[in-house]
């Protein structure tokens, strides 16, 4: 790891430290103010964010990524960012793994990431990076055209740098950024003397880069958390309750604890917490952890156990979707979320009025990689060694558990096998940590498959009854009455809000043991089928097309002051170039075969605006193939056209996978399918044989790819059901209904 | 008795009382090779994928008495050395088709076996045989890389 010497008072005028390392190496650290906070809280935390780069002699150069990454793509998107900044040669660069994770505490004594947001979630990574990865370079930049222009006794301002390089155009002359790095470290650069670049001097940003791991990924490199080995740790398999909330009945201890390898056979608590999307949930299941010399020791001992359980909930996925339907159908009195206009006279007026209910069950999250930490608690430090989204709630839960300082705590975060909002939990953290302050000794924990989806966080199941409104071929009124597991519909501030004025959501409460989650865009995919499949319908009933329809809707195009965590404005013009792109690339207006037909559906979703266009066919014996996508999105500028085309293909792709297949079902309060053989899950003669993308350049900054394709999958693919057959899908798991 | 066999072109032997060991932990934690990948431990989505003669298999759910006298290849053993990938890595590469990657090793071992079997693969023939989940979704990507490796071998072969 790089040395963390920062400077913890920041000199206001000049935003750069730098140092030299032994081996001459420049090492740059620049804090700079954290983004969108008061003026005050700017000035009281102006150094908590720094990057950390090495410039070596030889012009090569590191840079310790600060970014979580799960596939998102933010190992290679963060320093494409800087290093055109910096005009740094792309191919000189070394992005550096397995740095602990450099954190801090607050004024209040709580813990955060020392640079800023290095935390993934939310589809956030490049707006909180975008400011302070530019600013950086830009400085970096800077201090090296001044070395180089004190050296030539020329005016920085006549100088250029490009590719590693600084270059004097009248002179005919360069030195490399390498050999003017130790002594450029001296300088102090004023604030007003950096310049960030233009969008038309971009040499990086811009164009395709390839993942900066691409080599390791495809050589098999030991990458991931499940990967590591740590000098003496005892290897820990936990069998837990697998019906919510229940306790240890019985189990075989003693023949356990004589298997060949097991050390340790260890009880673990329940534990139950206000969790996210909000109420008490269970967080951690009873167990009990098998702990041995190897993993597979451990995991002959778990089998061995033959743990019994009592006292577990009851709960019924099925029946509860009953009881959604049934809230729904009714006219019970349900919680407002939100209500404009004057919905009931829209109604009362209409010319005409549909009244259509869609489902969804829950969604598991099956991350590729199945959890794993490693904990090595010592009697006033740590250290921790997994992939999570959130580092700094690593070192809290030490600190929690243990009573050691965070701050004492190393984290060390490792490349994400999938994340999916799942990696934002802590049970793996918490048990691995527990059971190392336990035997004093460091333990890695590892989950099967089972494991996994058994003590899943899920996105809710929900049923959505959709009201809508045509007076003189516009919608005049629009509800959506629902009822779901927990939480709200996250994207009820989104369209048909305020396009439609008339407008009301309203909730049903529900009561519920099954704990859910942030899962990819949360909730979102469902609120996309219900709006997208309604507004299908809608112009099918008023003899429109549907690509025509919803363009006529979203007039005039025009931005809407939106109250999100996420974003502040929505702009339904934005929305509708989407549409437009995707459909484009469709070739929408061409008449399909008998059998065959195109959907169309588009969604925003945190700040960036996605809309596919799917074509499949559905054959007289009912078998559905998907053949062709086509997307369109407008993340504002884009960073890296290859990776966002990426996030689009398979960000779609886990669309049509939820809306097909992705269904986990509960039963006397345990998971049923808890494994690729029950859970079907999309495979790749399933998907589509090809997704073309469209990036929209409307001029905006970059927002995120990593959530916003997703949404839009599960109404394309209902609406282009409908277009193929005639059949309207309101349920999911769509698979249910058709051969695939 | 022992069980011997070749992994990546080196002989292995591993003593009898691991008979029912499936190979994927055997690879992992006996040999330390990490980058066979354990994901559903059933034989179902591939991300534990070697080849067992040229002809893929699921290491989670073959015994290592049953891999005596085999020639093993994993994702380590792909390229014969560091600067000379196999054209399947290649074409991966070419394609940048990981997300988080970890079903990747995997899927580029399946691809190598459908190539060798069948160096021009249709469609068909890549639905056929290219079986395994990738959480990420990158199939599209996936079934291009497979035809830009064909496009490879057949350039080398030429
Ligand atoms: S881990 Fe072997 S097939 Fe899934
Ligand atoms: S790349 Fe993530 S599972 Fe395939």
């Amino acid at each position: 790891m790089r040395p963390p010497a920062i400077a913890h008072s920041v000199d206001r005028r000049t935003f750069l430290k730098a140092s030299v390392s032994a081996a001459g190496a420049l090492l740059v650290t620049i804090p700079l103010p954290p983004r969108s906070l008061s003026a005050a809280t700017r000035a009281a935390e102006a150094s908590t964010w720094c990057v950390y780069l090495t410039l070596h002699p030889d012009n090569t150069a590191e840079l310790m990524s600060p970014v979580m990454e799960m596939g998102q793509f933010m190992r290679t998107t963060g320093p494409m960012i800087l290093a055109d900044e910096m005009d740094l040669d792309w191919s000189l660069l070394t992005i550096t793994w397995d740095e602990p994770v450099l954190m801090r505490k607050n004024g209040k004594g709580e813990l955060d990431s020392r640079y800023g947001q290095v935390s993934a979630g939310g589809s956030q990574s490049v707006r909180n990076n975008w400011d302070y990865m530019r600013q950086a370079g830009a400085t970096v930049r800077r201090m090296l055209v001044e070395e180089a222009a004190a050296r030539w006794r020329m005016s920085p301002d006549s100088l250029i740098a490009q590719d590693s390089f600084v270059i004097d155009p009248a002179g005919d002359r360069r030195i490399s950024y390498g050999e003017l790095a130790a002594k450029a470290a001296r300088r102090r650069v004023r604030p007003e003397q950096i310049k960030l670049k233009q969008r038309s001097e971009y040499r990086i940003m811009g164009k395709d880069a390839v993942s900066a791991d691409i080599r390791d990924i495809v050589m098999g490199r030991p990458l991931f958390g499940i990967d590591e080995e740590y000098p003496n740790a005892l290897q820990a398999v936990i069998e837990r309750a697998p019906a919510l909330h229940a306790d240890i009945a019985s189990y075989n201890r003693e023949a356990v604890l004589a298997m060949p390898g097991v050390r340790h056979v260890i009880e673990m608590p329940r534990k139950i917490e206000d969790h996210w999307p909000g109420g008490d949930a269970q967080v951690l299941a009873a167990g009990i952890a098998v702990v041995a010399d190897s993993l597979w020791a451990a995991m002959q001992g778990r089998k061995a156990l033959q743990a019994r359980w009592k006292n577990g909930t009851s709960d019924d996925s099925a029946q509860q979707i009953q009881e959604f339907r049934r809230l729904v159908a009714g006219d019970g009195v349900a919680n407002k979320l939100i209500d404009r206009g004057d919905v009931d006279a829209a109604f009362a007026t209409a010319d005409l009025v549909l009244d259509q209910t869609y489902e969804k069950p829950l969604f598991a999250h099956a991350c590729m990689e199945p959890f794993n930490c490693i904990a090595d608690i010592r009697s006033d430090s740590a250290t921790v060694i997994t992939g999570h989204q959130v580092p700094h709630w690593v070192a809290r839960e030490v600190e929690n558990i243990t009573g050691i300082d965070g701050l004492k705590v190393t984290v060390v975060s490792k490349r994400m096998g999938g994340g999916f909002g799942r990696r934002g939990d802590l049970d793996y953290v918490r048990e691995a940590v527990t059971l190392s302050y336990r035997i004093k000794q460091p333990v890695k924990v590892t989950w099967t498959r089972e494991d996994d989806i058994q003590r899943d966080f899920f996105d809710a199941a929900a049923v959505m009854r959709v009201r809508a409104a045509l007076k003189n071929k516009r919608i005049v009124g629009w509800q959506h009455r629902q009822a779901q597991t927990r939480g709200r519909p996250e994207a009820s501030e989104y369209f048909p809000a305020n396009v439609v004025s008339n407008y009301r959501v309203e909730q049903f409460a529900s009561t519920s043991n099954i704990p859910c989650g942030p899962w990819r865009a949360p909730t979102i995919l469902q609120w996309a089928f219900a709006t997208e499949s309604m507004l299908d319908e809608l112009a099918h009933a008023a003899g429109e097309d549907p690509l025509a329809f919803r363009l006529q809707w979203l007039q005039p195009y025009r931005e809407y002051p939106i109250e999100n965590w996420a974003a502040k404005t929505i702009h339904s013009g934005r929305m509708a170039a989407c549409y437009e792109a995707a459909a484009r690339l469709a070739d929408w207006g061409r008449p399909r075969p008998k059998g065959t037909g195109l959907g169309i559906a588009g969604q925003f979703t945190f700040g960036s605006y996605a809309a596919c266009v799917l074509e499949v066919s559905v054959s007289e014996d009912n078998e559905l193939k998907l053949l062709h996508a086509w997307g369109a999105i407008d993340c504002g500028f884009a960073i890296n056209p290859n990776h966002i085309r990426s996030q689009m293909e398979g960000g779609f792709v886990d669309g049509l996978n939820a809306a097909l297949f992705n269904d986990a079902r509960v039963s006397e309060g345990r998971v049923v399918n808890d494994n690729f053989g029950s859970l079907r899950w999309i495979r790749l003669r399933e998907a589509p044989l090809s997704i073309e993308v469209a990036i929209i350049d409307s001029g905006y900054g970059p927002t995120g790819v990593g959530e916003p394709p997703l949404p839009p999958a599960g109404a394309a693919l209902a609406n282009a059901i409908f277009a193929a057959c005639g059949k309207r899908v309101r349920r999911m798991p769509i698979a249910d209904s058709f051969r695939i | 008795m022992t069980i011997e066999f070749t992994l990546n072109r080196e002989p292995v032997a591993a003593s009898n009382d691991k008979a029912d060991m499936p190979l994927l932990w055997f690879l992992r934690e006996d040999l330390r090779l990490k980058g066979t990948k354990f994901a559903c431990g059933i034989g179902q989505c591939g991300a534990c994928t070697v080849l067992a003669n040229g002809n893929p298999v699921r290491s989670c759910v073959m015994r290592l008495a049953d891999t005596q006298g085999m020639a093993i290849t994993t994702i380590e053993g792909l390229a014969r050395d560091e600067r000379q990938l196999h054209p399947v890595q290649q074409a991966w590469i070419e394609v940048d088709v990981p997300q988080c990657g970890y079903c990747q090793s995997g899927q580029i071992l399946s691809a190598v076996a459908l190539l060798e079997r069948t160096p021009n693969p249709t469609d068909a023939d890549i639905d056929a045989a290219m079986t395994n989940i990738c959480r990420c979704g990158t199939y599209v990507r996936i079934r291009k890389a497979v035809k830009a490796a064909a496009l490879r071998s057949k350039a080398t072969r030429l």
